[in-house]
């Protein structure tokens, strides 16, 4: 009997151990958090009506921007976004993603800037939730196989923009199935 | 025959209780020590029996139980591990879209997407995701061992915001002082203190009309209790103050889950309701469990059979 009460005793007071505390973890904050992980998408309609996507454009780079038209550093960055995209068309797919305005109000400060890039308009905020955005404007890079290469939070140069895309645009393009334009 | 009676219902408690744990994860009861003591003193009584039977003493039907006992020492040792060397349950919590680490488990928490309906129904899940295994995806009324932890979820107050200007135009709704800027759920993971309330609250912006709003959420008892026009409400509500970026107060008014009301030149609606937060509480292995209960019932069920059979 005692030899149990022992055992007992012995197990009782091995409640000093303190055992790590899972919870005691944080939200990694931030776009460049993302760098590596597959690319998050929504359907949500853009301007023009059309519903688009990042999803939808599999086997491309992707320059994804949120922006709003009330945000000073998006409109200081629109001119070189819409430089970069005309100098970039065809290789990579520049997508200005509003967050929570209505269409109204994002096609008609596109049509006012000249903006002749799809402007996506998210009015639940999904991509900002998403992409983990903390200010805006937020930019993502996806490259072609639909991961994010690189997530920036604030407005980019046209050179910066440029550097941004350079590794994605480097990366070898998906192998298309042998035969498949035959 | 009666120590024998009082041995098994012993056992039969030690196994209902770190069962307990896996049954009834939400209390910090099995990580006190009047818990461990108490299966402790269980487990003790089980052995004491058990060394008895072996030697003769309860002839050959205590013989037989010592299977059934066997497996209440089973349950009870893994039980009793697991609340005295296992973590205090830890809540995880997350913002819709996020991931969060979990160092301890090796694993991360992908917060599922939530709308305004999935907050209003509490429907929103959580995604586990381990290196070296596959994912566990968790309802809301779902529980899961993981190791020798139970994750589960635990609902908590939230709201999803629709804000638009006078023309109906929708607004951008940011979150500045949260991590997730871009998020119209709250979350309202703040608290203040209104008298003898204590209301949880949280922040949102609408930077195009330069609005700061604080969101306080309110039961519907708490609500009954600040205002009595509201005392036969079944349903949370938020209570709004606007400020504008000066700080300069614009207004204060109810908001009902899923109605539209007027605050500082805009419409507001909130939709309340809950999401998850991730628990992690400490439990005893399954397999060790089931084990128990096995041995336990296989002890019982032979103990019962005929001499000689």
């Amino acid at each position: 009997m005692l030899r149990f009460v022992v055992i007992a005793t012995v197990v009782f007071l091995s409640a000093c151990y303190n055992a790590p505390d899972p919870g005691k973890t944080a939200d990694v904050a931030g776009p460049a958090a993302l760098a590596g992980a597959p690319a998050r998408s929504f359907d949500v309609p853009r301007t023009d009506g059309r519903i688009d996507s990042v999803a939808r454009h599999r086997g491309q780079v992707v320059l994804l921007n949120l922006w709003t038209t009330w945000c000073p550093p998006c409109r200081d960055e629109l001119p070189a976004l819409q430089r970069f995209a005309r100098e970039n068309a065809g290789k990579v797919v520049v997508l200005a993603v509003d967050q929570g305005e209505s269409a109204s109000v994002a096609a008609a400060f596109a049509k006012q800037r000249g903006v002749t890039f799809p402007i996506l308009v998210d009015e639940q905020q999904q991509y900002g939730r998403a992409y983990k955005g903390i200010g805006l404007p937020t930019s993502v890079i996806v490259s072609r196989d639909g991961h994010v290469v690189k997530g920036i939070d604030g407005a980019m140069t046209l050179e910066q923009m440029r550097a941004a895309v350079a590794p994605a645009l480097a990366q070898s393009a998906p192998q298309r199935r042998r035969g498949a334009d035959m | 025959m009666s120590s024998r009676i009082a041995a098994l219902a012993v056992a039969a408690i030690v196994i209902a209780l770190a069962a307990a744990q896996d049954l009834y994860p939400r209390t910090p009861l099995y990580h006190t020590w009047q818990y461990a003591l108490a299966l402790a003193i269980g487990l003790t009584v089980t052995l004491a029996y058990a060394n008895g039977a072996r030697r003769g003493n309860d002839g050959t039907a205590g013989k037989r139980l010592l299977l059934a006992m066997a497996g209440a020492v089973v349950a009870g040792l893994a039980g009793l591990a697991s609340g005295l060397l296992g973590p205090d349950t830890a809540t995880v919590a997350g913002t819709p879209e996020t991931v969060v680490p979990i160092p301890a488990l090796a694993a991360a928490a992908f917060f599922g997407s939530a709308d305004a309906d999935t907050i209003a129904r509490g429907s929103a899940g959580v995604i586990v995701r381990r290196k070296t295994a596959g994912e566990i995806a968790l309802a809301p009324s779902a529980r899961r061992i993981l190791g020798e932890s139970l994750l589960y979820l635990e609902p908590q107050p939230a709201a999803y915001v629709d804000a638009y200007d006078e023309r109906g135009a929708h607004l951008t709704v940011t979150q500045p002082t949260n991590t997730a800027f871009l998020s119209p759920v709250l979350l309202f993971r703040q608290r203040q203190r209104i008298g003898a309330l204590d209301v949880p609250f949280d922040t949102f912006a609408t930077p195009a009309l330069h609005r700061v709003v604080r969101a306080l959420y309110f039961t519907p008892r708490d609500l009954a209790q600040f205002n009595r026009a509201n005392a036969g409400s079944k349903e949370p509500a938020l209570v709004l103050t606007a400020a504008d970026d000066a700080g300069k107060p614009l207004g204060i008014t109810l908001a009902s889950s899923g109605s539209d009301v007027s605050i500082a030149g805009m419409r507001v609606r909130a939709t309340v309701g809950t999401y998850p937060a991730l628990a992690v509480a400490s439990a005893p292995p399954a397999w060790a469990l089931l084990l128990g209960v096995a041995l336990f019932v296989l002890g019982l069920a032979w103990s019962a059979l005929p001499q000689g059979s």
